[in-house]
């Protein structure tokens, strides 16, 4: 997983910057945003390899981040974590259809949202190596 | 009666007897020609003969004149009869003697008078009897009338208590006829309810409502005894909620013989649940917040994560402030918990307004200098005393001006002013900005709970609780008046009034 470049959103400095040193810690590259709109044009220019955000931010919320982020052709494959502060924020259904990989609700720990990257990112590794 | 009938056979035995002599007297006088055996005897039999028809003729026209007697005596009980039966006065005393003459009449000719006596006896009896149950008719007829009038009383007061009912109320029968509606129904559906009754439920309730007479079929035809559904009505673009209640009524057969449907207007009831149930969500999130930052770098820190000192140290400040943030929107929340219930402890003092915002002035200046706005507050005013609770009044003053301090790019400027209208009796404390503005249909909700405007949540965060509070303080603890004026792009002026602390209100309080 060194080397995997994850793109971490929130309206809260300091989570983005908990997760991040988290990340850098063990071996990813980190870039941050602070609302959906900025996080949108740095998932167009920097491609990374996941993206982990909040759901509930101004501008643009998560949600329509992530449906930018399917609607794009250049983008649409990446895949998304979900953090969240709210109870059922989001139903399965919605969660099915804009392919979002895990939910992950606040407060959460750094430990399990590592854990939850690493698992995302081994599993699209075994698809593209299939 | 006997003399009667003696009397007609002695004088039919005497016409006859004269008829015969008559015809005897003839026969002779015409055997008196030479060489009958009769002969010599014929003239003085003549008188006779003729004596004999004018007798008979008189006994015949008597025997007829009787007999019409006769005949008329039955009819006239027989009409009388027929009068009798058909007439309204069934048995009355003279009537009876009438028929009793009549048929006494018919008696004394009649061979035997015994069987036209039974039949008198039968005849008054059941005349006695008609009568004895006219009387019990219109013994029952009176009843029922009076019966009538206590149906239509019941009736009526049943009436008005359903038409006095706020809910709406609607009656059907088993075939979704109306029997009754009330006013607040006739509103509901908008038809005329005293001149719908026996119309189809169908045709008076328009389509748009036409999921509560599917209601009332359904619940008719399911023979439930009580059905409850929600049901939405709009009109005007204006959304109500009922909570409709379905009774069926049973007759004595336990057959479905009609439909009672109440509905309630829940409107205000939904609102206010959908009000708390944002509330908790908002709540929920606020507090959530604070907390993953500190759990977060809880973790971080119990994980060795931190590397050097000042990393620690970065992590151990995050962690305070956090809580403290935690901490402030708990009492924020507490607050105007215990302010809405009347529980909060207020502790009154006069206070100097000018004194007070300098405080806060102190508080807000480092924010205020790292985004280069500039705080403008005019000199002090002498007798701006009021009569408050000093840290609820300074909790104000500090909100308005942190806000105003947020909502304003860098660059600008707010400004504070403190004016005093003694023939008001009043102090208008005004904070005014060159900040991001609010639009006009927002206005009057950012003292909303939790309301933020939606254009503005992008400038600053915010809890949405804030100016709430400053409302609950000015308006309900202190008994003043909060007020706000925006222009989007311009800026806006937020700002208060209290009673000036006269002796007056220090009384009063």
């Amino acid at each position: 997983m060194a080397g995997k470049k994850v793109l971490v959103v929130d309206d809260e400095i300091h989570i983005v910057h908990v997760v991040a040193i988290k990340l850098r810690n063990n071996g990813f590259e980190v870039v941050t945003a602070a609302n959906g709109a900025e996080a949108f044009e740095l998932t167009c220019n920097e491609k990374p390899d996941i993206v982990v955000t909040d759901f509930q931010m101004p501008v643009m919320t998560g949600i329509e981040l992530v449906e930018k982020i399917r609607q794009n052709e250049e983008t649409k494959d990446i895949p998304v974590i979900l953090l969240t502060a709210r109870n059922f924020a989001i139903e399965d259904k919605q969660k099915e259809d804009l392919q979002i990989c895990d939910c992950l609700s606040k407060p959460f720990s750094p430990k399990e949202l590592l854990r939850s990257i690493q698992d995302v990112l081994y599993q699209r590794a075994v698809v593209q190596e299939n | 009666m006997k003399l009667g009938r003696n009397l007609y056979v002695i004088v039919t035995g005497l016409v006859a007897g004269i008829l015969l002599l008559g015809g005897l007297a003839e026969c002779i006088d015409s055997g008196i020609g030479v060489g009958s055996h009769f002969a010599g005897y014929a003239q003085k039999w003549v008188p006779v003969v003729l004596v004999c028809r004018v007798i008979g003729a008189v006994g015949v026209v008597w025997l007829g004149w009787y007999c019409l007697k006769l005949v008329g005596g039955i009819t006239s009980v027989a009409r009388l009869l027929k009068k009798e039966l058909t007439a309204e006065n069934t048995g009355s005393p003279e009537k009876r003697i009438k028929i009793e003459n009549s048929v006494a009449l018919v008696s004394s000719v009649v061979e035997k008078p015994a069987i036209i006596n039974e039949l008198s006896g039968a005849i008054n009896d059941r005349l006695r009897r008609y009568a004895d149950r006219n009387l019990a008719l219109e013994k029952h007829l009176k009843d029922l009338q009076i019966q009538i009038q206590l149906s239509q009383r019941q009736k009526r007061n049943t009436e008005a208590i359903i038409y006095s009912i706020r809910d709406a109320v609607i009656v059907v029968d088993e075939f979704d006829r109306l029997l009754m509606a009330n006013e607040a129904a006739a509103k509901l559906f908008n038809f005329d309810f005293r001149n719908s009754q026996h119309k189809p439920i169908g045709e008076l309730i328009e389509a748009a409502r036409s999921e509560f007479v599917d209601f009332l079929r359904q619940s008719r035809r399911g023979k439930v005894r009580h059905t409850r559904r929600e049901l939405d009505f709009s009109r005007d673009g204006d959304s109500k909620t009922f909570d409709c209640i379905v009774s069926c009524v049973y007759d004595g057969s336990e057959q479905v013989c009609g439909v009672v449907a109440v509905l309630h207007d829940i409107t205000r009831e939904k609102g206010i649940s959908q009000m708390k149930n944002d509330f908790v969500s908002h709540v929920s999130h606020e507090l959530k917040t604070p907390l993953a930052s500190i759990t977060a770098y809880s973790e971080m820190l119990s994980d060795g994560e931190a590397e050097d000192e000042e990393t620690r140290k970065e992590f151990y400040s995050v962690i305070q402030s956090q809580a403290q943030r935690l901490n402030r929107l708990i009492e924020d929340i507490l607050n105007i918990s215990r302010i809405e219930s009347g529980l909060i402890k207020v502790d009154r003092k006069p206070v100097s307004l000018t004194i007070l915002i300098e405080e806060q002035l102190q508080m807000i200046k480092g924010c205020a200098e790292e985004k280069d706005i500039r705080i403008v507050s005019q000199k002090p005013i002498v007798f701006d005393q009021v009569y408050a609770d000093k840290d609820m009044l300074s909790q104000v003053i500090v909100n308005l001006l942190s806000n105003a301090v947020k909502y304003t790019p860098a660059g600008g400027t707010v400004r504070i002013e403190t004016e005093v209208d003694e023939t008001a009796g009043i102090a208008r404390v005004s904070v005014t900005d060159t900040g991001v503005g609010i639009p006009e249909d927002e206005v009057k909700r950012v003292f909303d709970k939790f309301y933020r405007v939606g254009a503005n949540k992008s400038c600053a965060k915010g809890t949405g609780l804030g100016l709430n509070l400053v409302k609950q303080i000015v308006e309900k603890v202190h008994s003043g008046r909060v007020f706000v004026t925006s222009k989007p792009g311009v800026g806006s002026t937020f700002g208060f009034e209290l009673p000036l602390a006269t002796a007056k209100t220090v009384e009063a309080v």
